[in-house]
């Protein structure tokens, strides 16, 4: 038992909540407007897309892999969506070709990653630079607007006052907590991470597995990209740029192993909620956006440091 | 004759530095053809000055990739270089004179070169993780020094860094030469070059052999630190405004290069005549573009092209090792 | 008198002693066997002795003067040198690249390297192994014992006066093996002091002078090699008599039922070619042969981890002419992979995970996985084999080498394998486990399970198995039954003759 506590004590999630509470009591005492419930939804709109790709992302990264291509999709599945309405076609069946484009890139790398056995880094680097290409491409870099205010409620709505992105996070959360703790596909993953030669061999089916997740990416991608244009009213090339830096920052400042196998989405939960909460309260109290950059660069790697001592710890009572 | 077509095909494939060399002929072919203007003095030179800065950081990153590890922090190192160089050396600020602001720039480089490669060797942190650091907190640190203003006033003697000429070619071709035959000098002719290609074909083996890992590590880090200082003394002059904006993406561009260039993310594999040709056809591409007379939406597109050619390069990479496999 | 003496070495990771106290000599002109179980603390004290690591305490002196310790290439500049288990390949360069690399020949200041010299350097040393290697062709390139050879020219390539050779023939086969101990014995002849590691104690008898046997990091005391046999040394190196495993009784199979597994005419290009066998229930297979003899690609062809060319397999009421690993354990087949770090186990997760990763979907109900069954199906898998680990919550890798195997077999055990295919199911486990193993392959085949055994070791293969089938290159050699087989017709069989070899 008293090894069970020891264990728990010095998990990361422990310290990222600790972390969190404390953070959000400092905020309450240098500015306690910061911290009332209506300022806090309202921040919170510039986060959901980063938090719902958080979600795929700590999937891939627990296998070992990396997806750099989410931004990219985001962008692709953007400008389908703008293209696709501005010629005319009803808004929904937009959304769900645009859905399926995403679906489509995140199964192309998938199948590449599966079929040349290529690091998925310089693979999703690759489809990285041709997917948002190919947006650039057909929309001559040119917005698309003048969506009807309908769809500006899916971004910036709110539903038993929560925004409607917020319950899209959730859901996908639960679901996925269900999926990763309560089934064996949770228990595979990991053991994809920490060793997919074994797990093969174990009669799992590792390719599968791993075309499933990154697919998935993809899909959670272009939903994410939706939420943007939603809430931008606005669909362009550029949109997502530097996407897939943010989510993979929050998910390794969560406790997530960059090289597969030990993390949570809890941890992805904390880690998303710390940056946030840290960087919109630099820009509401101080207003200096670039402190945020320095800041997060320093977390990132301090995180990764403090995890490693926390990993020594946990192994030796 | 078919079983020689394949052999051929087969070298080029193998030989990327043959293989791109070959493909950029054709390009040149295929584009004077439809352009003859393609071939002036004028526009070879501004792919040149283009290319310069590219390939002189790549010859340092190339090495970091050989030893297994990665390096993305290379644009907003030249973000905050920039914005150092600009501080020092403008008349309104600084007003330093170049002898003192170019040594300083290239020490700055190697410092922040020699911090990452502290961090991965030394404190153990994943290349990966340090530098995606790095790149985020540089661009912060940039950003405080630029405070939201800009610079346009450099003195002329940095200025002519970026856009003098000797003997009709611009400083920074030669530069990037000097760099070049320097590398090729490093990785064949010295000890150091010998164990870096080592470390990232066996890294176990490396440590048996008892080959010194951290401080070749840090060295390789150092290096392409100090060559992002010297691409950004010849190419930022070339600028009339200095921003905080200067090599965003930068990063992605060079690691691009490199890879189609032939050089493997794991390690032990790295060519700079491949490397070179990378530089090149990345370079080029967005100038063939407008040239093939394809009009103006061709360009556009001059980014989904890119990504092509680095899938094209990992068909290839995977096409070698199905063949070595049988 | 030339000597190579340590004095207390002791050396932990994280709180266990890998080595305490070791007091031990090697004098030159002598072979110097060091025997141990594996754990024992063989490895720890090469690695100290070649510079690798650093001992905690502790000093060795050579010819009475101290060795600057933790420093490969100082270590090294005194003539003492280590050829590691694992070779030091550095598969992407050259031969010159790989022999020199760490200990470059510089000209001009050290502005150039001399390339011209180290070339015929290397040379001249691949020829006095007699090796004809090519010296610019990438090593990654060359067969297992070329790259075996230009790790052992690297080490030569100094005047070595003390060598340290840690598992040399692992890899080797017996005529390459029979050319390293001329060498060796050639080298003793110079002078040279050798240290000798191995877990094959044919060897160290053929070989050694003296013997020196380490348990659990200390030093059990070193012995001439006269004064011993086999029986009193492995009685030192396990610290209690082990009993030697006694052959099945009785062969299980009777000759009427149906095979469990009929494979006829299998073939892959540059594995194995036209291999047609059959086995019963309860039958023990045994396959002997060379490594590289095709016999883990069989077994990997078996269970659908790689395309075989043509042939079929007939299983389970049904011919395979293709399957994946999904179809094999479907239809009951397991595997226990040669590689059981690499292959086998998932070291960082528990032994509770590892042993029910192939079976977890099973598990999986309404609310969740379900942990009661979870935990009572691990449980008895770990009493019923004998697991030695603290609970089943602990990480597979804290287990030693035996335990980790067991759990490798324990994990098929709850799909009820028909067949169960074992490749190499006792490398690098200790003796006193080892046994223990025998007993559950026998066990499994008493319960009707029919195996094909995989080994190197050939009294394990001529002790266990009902059957032998013996490769060479690829090819089947024939298949004895256990009245037939000795040492000497597997081992011959086994051998490459000139017509044996094509495939």
């Amino acid at each position: 038992m008293k090894q069970r506590i020891h264990h728990i004590l010095w998990q990361p999630e422990t310290f990222l909540a600790l972390l969190v509470a404390s953070l959000f009591g400092l905020m309450g005492q240098l500015d306690p407007a910061f911290i009332q419930w209506h300022v806090q939804r309202e921040l919170s709109t510039h986060a959901w897309e980063l938090a719902i790709i958080a979600i795929p992302m700590t999937l891939v990264i627990l296998t070992g892999g990396i997806d750099l291509s989410v931004g990219a999709i985001m962008s692709l599945t953007a400008i389908t969506l703008g293209m696709l309405f501005q010629s005319g076609c009803p808004l929904p069946l937009a959304c769900l070709a645009a859905l399926l484009a995403g679906i489509l890139c995140g199964a192309l790398n998938g199948w590449f990653i599966t079929r040349m056995q290529v690091h998925p880094l310089i693979i999703t680097l690759a489809t990285m630079a041709a997917y948002r290409g190919v947006a650039e491409g057909i929309s001559r870099a040119r917005p698309v607007s003048g969506f009807p205010s309908s769809f500006a409620w899916l971004g910036q709505g709110l539903w038993l006052g929560i925004p409607v992105a917020g319950w899209l996070f959730l859901g996908l959360l639960v679901v996925m907590l269900w999926m990763m703790h309560a089934r064996s596909f949770g228990t595979h993953v990991y053991a994809i991470g920490l060793n997919s030669t074994a797990t093969r061999f174990s009669g799992i089916r590792v390719d599968r597995m791993l075309l499933a997740i990154y697919t998935f990416s993809g899909g959670v991608s272009a939903l994410a990209a939706i939420l943007l244009v939603a809430r931008r009213n606005t669909a362009k090339a550029d949109m997502g740029m530097g996407m897939e830096l943010g989510v993979i920052t929050a998910v390794v400042i969560g406790g997530v192993s960059i090289f597969g196998g030990r993390g949570s989405l809890l941890g992805t939960c904390l880690g998303i909620l710390l940056i946030h909460e840290t960087r919109e309260f630099v820009s509401w109290h101080w207003n200096r956006d670039e402190l945020n950059l320095l800041a997060l660069g320093a977390l990132l790697i301090l995180s990764v440091v403090f995890q490693k001592l926390l990993r020594h710890k946990r192994a030796t009572p | 004759m078919k079983g020689g077509i394949r052999k051929v095909f087969a070298y080029m494939v193998r030989y990327r530095a043959a293989g791109l060399f070959l493909f950029i002929f054709c390009l040149l072919t295929l584009v004077t053809l439809v352009n003859p203007t393609f071939l002036e003095w004028q526009n070879l030179r501004d792919i040149a000055v283009q290319a310069a800065p590219i390939c002189i950081i790549s010859c340092g990153l190339m090495l970091v990739l050989v030893t297994g590890e990665i390096d993305i922090s290379v644009g907003s190192m030249m973000g905050l270089l920039a914005a150092c160089m600009g501080a020092m050396a403008s008349l309104s600020r600084g007003n330093w004179p170049p002898g003192v602001v170019i040594p300083l720039t290239l020490g700055i480089g190697m410092l922040l070169g020699l911090l990452n490669g502290w961090l991965v060797a030394y404190a153990g942190i994943p290349s990966i993780i340090v530098t995606l650091g790095m790149l985020t907190a540089l661009r912060g640190v940039t950003e405080l020094i630029m405070a939201g203003t800009w610079i346009t006033d450099l003195p002329s003697g940095i200025r002519f860094l970026g856009t003098g000429t000797w003997l009709g070619i611009p400083v920074s071709v030669w530069t990037a030469l000097a760099v070049f035959l320097v590398s090729l000098w490093l990785v064949h002719q010295t000890a150091i070059g010998k164990r870096i290609y080592a470390i990232g074909s066996n890294p176990h083996a490396a440590r048996l052999a008892g080959l010194p890992i951290k401080p070749i590590k840090v060295f390789v880090f150092a290096w392409t630190g100090l060559l992002t200082g010297v691409a950004t003394l010849v190419s930022v002059p070339q600028l009339s405004v200095v921003d905080s904006g200067i090599g965003v993406g930068l990063e992605l561009l060079v690691i691009t290069c490199v890879v189609v260039g032939g050089t493997a993310v794991n390690g032990g594999i790295g060519n700079l005549g491949g490397v070179l040709c990378g530089v090149v056809l990345m370079t080029m591409i967005s100038t063939v573009l407008i040239f093939m007379k394809l009009g103006e939406d061709a360009t556009y597109w001059s980014r989904a092209i890119q990504g092509l050619f680095i899938l094209g390069a990992i068909l290839a990479d995977h096409w070698i090792s199905n063949q070595r496999k049988t | 008198m030339e000597r190579l003496k340590t004095n207390a070495l002791s050396k932990s990771y994280g709180g266990t002693h890998a080595l305490k106290d070791i007091s031990m000599d090697i004098i030159a002109g002598e072979v110097h066997a060091l025997c141990g179980e594996n754990g024992a603390g063989k490895s720890t004290l090469i690695k100290i002795l070649s510079g690798v690591e650093r001992p905690d305490t502790g000093k060795v002196h050579w010819r009475d003067a101290p060795l600057p310790l933790g420093k490969v290439d100082a270590i090294e500049a005194h003539g003492v040198v280590a050829v590691h288990q694992e070779p030091v390949i550095f598969p992407h360069l050259n031969a010159v690249d790989n022999l020199f690399v760490g200990r470059e020949h510089a000209m001009a200041c050290g502005i150039w390297l001399n390339q011209a010299s180290m070339r015929k350097q290397t040379q001249n040393i691949l020829a006095t192994l007699g090796e004809a290697l090519s010296v610019t062709e990438p090593v990654g390139e060359m067969s297992l014992a070329q790259r075996q050879m230009v790790s052992m020219a690297r080490a030569l390539i100094h005047q070595c006066r003390i060598l340290i050779l840690d598992e040399p023939t692992a890899s080797l086969s017996a005529r390459e093996s029979a050319s390293l101990f001329g060498r060796i014995n050639v080298l003793k002849e110079q002078g040279v002091g050798i240290l000798y590691v191995s877990h094959r104690l044919e060897e160290v008898f053929k070989l050694a002078d003296r013997v020196t046997v380490l348990r659990d990091g200390a030093s059990v005391g070193t012995w001439a090699i006269k004064d011993l046999n086999r029986d009193t040394l492995i009685k030192h190196m396990v610290g209690r008599e082990v009993p030697v495993a006694p052959p099945t009784s009785s062969p299980n199979v009777k000759p009427t039922k149906q095979p469990v597994i009929e494979v006829s005419a299998l073939c892959r290009k540059g594995a194995f070619n036209d291999i047609s066998f059959h086995i019963q229930p309860g039958e023990i297979l045994g396959m002997s042969g060379l490594v590289g003899a095709g016999r883990s690609e069989i077994a990997r062809a078996l269970f659908g981890v790689d395309r075989f060319d043509s042939g079929n397999i007939l299983y389970g009421g049904r011919t395979w002419t293709s399957l994946t690993i999904q179809d094999a354990i479907a239809h009951g087949i397991a595997m226990v992979p040669e590689d059981r770090q690499l292959q086998g186990l998932v070291l960082p997760l528990s032994v509770e995970t590892n042993l029910l990763l192939p079976s977890l979907a099973n598990h999986e109900c309404f609310r969740g996985l379900d942990q009661g069954t979870m935990r009572s199906t691990a449980g008895d898998l770990v009493t019923q084999l004998g697991i030695k680990t603290e609970s089943p919550s602990k990480p597979a890798e804290s287990l030693s080498g035996g335990n980790q195997q067991k759990i490798v077999i324990g994990k098929w055990l709850h799909t009820h394998p028909t067949l169960l295919i074992l490749d190499e199911p006792t490398r690098g486990v200790d003796v006193g486990a080892k046994s223990e193993v025998h007993r559950i392959i026998q066990a499994l085949a008493a319960k009707g399970t029919a195996i094909l055994l995989i080994s190197s070791e050939l009294p394990e293969i001529l002790s266990l198995s009902d059957r032998i089938m013996v490769l060479c290159g690829g090819c089947n050699q024939g298949i004895l039954s256990r009245q037939e087989a000795t040492q000497e017709i597997l081992l011959r069989r086994s051998l490459p003759t000139d017509s044996g070899r094509d495939i």
